[in-house]
């Protein structure tokens, strides 16, 4: 089986033949949400606000916010017209790398709900606005899932993916940002939208949130989200991914905090690592092997590390199954 | 329900903009600052504790402490001269190369509603800047290290080691951030640790009593 065939087992709950790493399995599309939600290498977006790359990742410039309250958002919140992005330029880019008879093309969707309402107004601000005036924060996000749907249509127009992995983390290391009832009340409503508007065109969802937010994953598994993505180590991981075979692939697994993750961590210790996820998650079946090496630079999938292939070659030869 | 009572209770709810009206009346009633001062550090010590339990959430606890600062506003010119209250000054920061701080800003509103003054360095605090705020300030009691980033961890080890080679006393540091266990605090040569926001403060008043 190729990557292509042995995810489709997986996704229809059957018992695959291999279980793949997250490297080998995609043809990632990451240029067309540096468009429209969050310039990768750092820069304004166009909603205006300002993005700083650090190595582990873009954040929103901090203390600079677009507005404090968010009953003011329709004032300061101006929504790009989708034809002028450039979406069709740099997926022209990108299509030509793919490989689709053999893998899947996943296209990111990053800076979610919430994760956008925190761009324009802060964490602070954006965490106290969803208990003190849900109504406001409700009303926002049926604009901004409209906004993400348009944009969702136009890249799955343009690069025809096999999945949409939209971003929106909701979590701490230790439980989730809001009560379960907030997420359910307030950000859930235009969430369904959204995953709605991609698998009704035949693609599939995959739901990234990091942290601990198991809280919550009957709610992504119910609302069509197939991939849970970055699923981290807080989270009773085998306990998932017994209870959704079938309905949901777990992404992850990695100790992305841990020794391992330190950037002096050794080869040894990636490999032992490796061995681990095999180990506890491979044997279910409905997992996919996602390693996050942080070296001096930031992420070794997009910075290279001499690890990888080591790390890789081990993979190979572990008897997962 | 007393006033006293209804300040406690509208602050551990979370009912910010309620406190400081509240805080009035139960001054006109004769309760003197000192002592609603006392049971509103009180009442953060039972929201820090819910939220270390899981029982409330970020929210929540981001309400309790906006409370509290607006309840301390109204008690402030009456608790001139000094309050015993008052833990002494906290000098606070995320360490260099890091710019996350939502965990740091979590923290030093916590850190404040249990009694220190907060002097907040913001983002990407060198260990030099960090020296030069204690020196700066009267009274630090506390030197509080944020980090978020595996990537950044080695800035708050050389951080703690760079304020306790200063020669400078009379405070202890403390580091916190998602990727710190107890096992890594311990390496740094930091006096204390903690998990989370609630548990910080709780840390930090130990720490300094």
């Amino acid at each position: 089986m190729n990557q292509r065939e042995n995810f489709q087992v997986m996704l229809d709950g059957g018992k695959p033949e291999f279980i793949p790493s997250y490297v080998e399995l995609y043809n990632l599309g990451l240029m067309g949400t540096n468009n429209t939600d969050m310039p990768w290498q750092g820069g304004v977006d166009p909603f205006g606000v300002n993005w700083i790359a650090t190595k582990e990742g873009t954040i929103p410039e901090p203390n600079k916010f677009l507005f404090d309250d968010i009953a003011d958002w329709e004032k300061y919140v101006h929504f790009p017209d989708i034809d002028t992005l450039g979406i069709e330029h740099v997926a022209q880019i990108e299509l030509p790398n793919f490989n689709r008879e053999e893998q899947i093309v996943n296209v990111f969707s990053v800076c979610g709900l919430f994760e956008r309402l925190a761009a324009f107004m802060g964490f602070e601000n954006a965490l106290c606005s969803l208990i003190e005036d849900p109504e406001s924060c409700q009303e926002f996000f049926e604009a901004f899932a409209d906004y993400k749907i348009a944009c969702h249509n136009r890249f799955i127009d343009v690069y025809q993916p096999d999945v949409i992995t939209y971003f929106d983390d909701l979590a701490t290391a230790n439980g989730l940002f809001m009560s379960p009832t907030v997420y359910r009340n307030v950000i859930k409503p235009s969430h369904k939208r959204i995953v709605e508007a991609v698998t009704s065109r035949g693609v599939i969802f995959a739901q990234h949130t990091c942290g601990k937010c198991q809280e919550i994953i009957e709610d992504y598994v119910e609302l069509g989200a197939r991939i849970w993505n970055a699923a981290q180590i807080s989270n009773d991981l085998e306990g998932i991914l017994e209870k959704y075979k079938g309905r949901l692939i777990v992404e992850g697994g990695w100790d992305t905090s841990g020794p391992v993750s330190y950037i002096n961590a050794s080869t040894e210790a990636v490999i032992a690592e490796a061995e681990r996820c095999a180990k506890e998650y491979g044997q279910k079946g409905n997992y996919i092997f996602t390693p996050v090496l942080i070296n001096e630079n930031g992420n070794s999938l997009i910075v290279g590390d001499p690890r990888l292939a080591p790390m890789a070659e081990a993979w190979h030869k572990i008897d997962k199954l | 329900m007393s006033k006293m009572e209804e300040v406690k209770a509208m602050l551990e709810a979370g009912k910010a903009k309620l406190v400081p009206g509240l805080v009035q009346e139960a001054l006109d009633e004769g309760n003197d600052a000192q002592s609603i001062l006392k049971a509103m550090i009180e009442s953060m010590g039972v929201v820090g504790d819910k939220f270390s339990a899981g029982e409330v959430f970020i929210p929540e606890m981001l309400m309790a402490a906006k409370g509290m600062a607006k309840g301390v506003v109204v008690l402030k010119p009456l608790l001139a001269g000094g309050s015993t209250a008052y833990l002494g000054t906290c000098i606070i920061g995320t360490v260099e190369g890091d710019l996350h701080d939502i965990g740091k800003n979590l923290v030093a509103m916590m850190i404040e509603s249990a009694g220190f003054e907060v002097v907040d360095l913001g983002v990407d605090v060198s260990a030099a800047k960090f020296i030069e705020a204690i020196k700066a300030n009267n009274n630090v009691t506390l030197v509080a290290l944020s980090g978020l980033l595996t990537t950044t961890m080695p800035a708050l080890k050389t951080s703690v080691e760079a304020i306790k080679a200063s020669g400078l006393t009379g405070f202890k540091v403390i580091v916190g951030g998602a990727p710190i266990t107890p096992e890594f605090a311990a390496t740094t040569g930091a006096d204390g640790f903690a998990p989370d926001a609630g548990s910080a403060a709780v840390k930090a008043a130990e720490l300094v009593g």
